[in-house]
């Protein structure tokens, strides 16, 4: 009970600070960093809402295979410290930090007070992680979703294709 | 909908996991629309993507329904495609014009 709240507000923290730190970093490669352990706090957290399935593959495929994508890029493009001659349209900036704040308050304000629905009544063998997520989603996705599964499979071979050809070089 | 059996009542109120999804959405916002450089444009995207993977499971946990775990397995498939995409774009940007400075790609500007 209580160690489940010092776990979350750990996680939450965690994610929170380094979320924080990836938007106030100016070296992309810290910032990605920073995302590897914002990634481990919200797996804790998936984890803690009985996902385990979908906390291994935000560790499985985000932090192992998107970001170490992200760090290759950077190898590839060279990019170290962002070279900010200037500090260009500081207004425009200003107006976006309002913006974003504003939307943010707002969304915070109304998930807050949209109220929380009763929480769905515990089972008699109450365990977690929940050990029957896996088959249960997995029977989703080849019932219910079958269309949107295979729709995502040719998804992500048009996104594959398209990557190769993007960026290719031009052979003329 | 499909239920998920077998799940421990929730110790920690939800109302916790809503507001640090909310939060975790807020700060990619920010990123997004301050950061001048096209990677962490992209990055800030990444973590409002699983801010809201975060709100999916949340509401999925208190409905008992496992169909948010579908959807989340979806979005980080999609995630993944536009991954590669964006990053593809990139380096081709990069080789067109040696910076991924996002205001310093203007020529479709008027």
């Amino acid at each position: 009970m209580n160690a489940d709240l010092v776990l979350f507000a750990l996680a939450a923290g965690l994610a929170i600070a380094f979320a924080l730190a990836m938007v106030v970093q100016k070296t992309p490669v810290r910032s990605v960093l920073s995302l590897v352990v914002t990634f481990f706090g919200i797996a804790v957290l998936s984890v803690m809402l009985a996902a385990p399935f979908i906390a291994a593959i935000i560790m499985i495929v985000y932090a192992g295979a998107i970001l170490v994508l992200f760090l290759f890029v950077i190898m590839l493009l060279n990019l170290n410290e962002e070279a900010r001659e200037k500090e260009s349209r500081p207004v425009q900036r200003a107006l976006g930090l309002v913006a974003a704040l504003a939307l943010g308050g707002l969304l915070l304000g109304i998930t807050l007070r949209a109220g929380t629905p009763p929480v769905a009544g515990p089972a008699a063998g109450a365990r977690i992680p929940s050990v029957d997520e896996i088959p249960v989603v997995g029977r989703l996705l080849f019932s219910d979703y079958l269309f949107a599964f295979e729709a995502s499979a040719v998804l992500l071979l048009a996104a594959a294709v398209g990557a190769l050809i993007l960026s290719r070089r031009r052979m003329e | 909908m499909s239920p998920l059996s077998g799940v421990a009542p929730m110790s920690v109120p939800p109302a916790a996991f809503l507001a640090a999804g909310t939060l975790l959405f807020v700060i990619g916002l920010v990123g997004a629309l301050l950061k001048r450089n096209a990677l962490s444009i992209f990055l800030s995207i990444e973590l409002m993507m699983n801010a809201v993977n975060l709100l999916f499971l949340t509401y999925g946990r208190m409905r008992g329904d496992a169909a948010s775990h579908v959807i989340v397995f979806f979005v980080i498939a999609i995630a993944a495609a536009e991954a590669a995409v964006g990053l593809a774009v990139f380096v081709a940007l990069f080789r067109a014009r040696q910076t991924i400075e996002v205001d310093r790609v203007n020529l479709l500007k008027w």
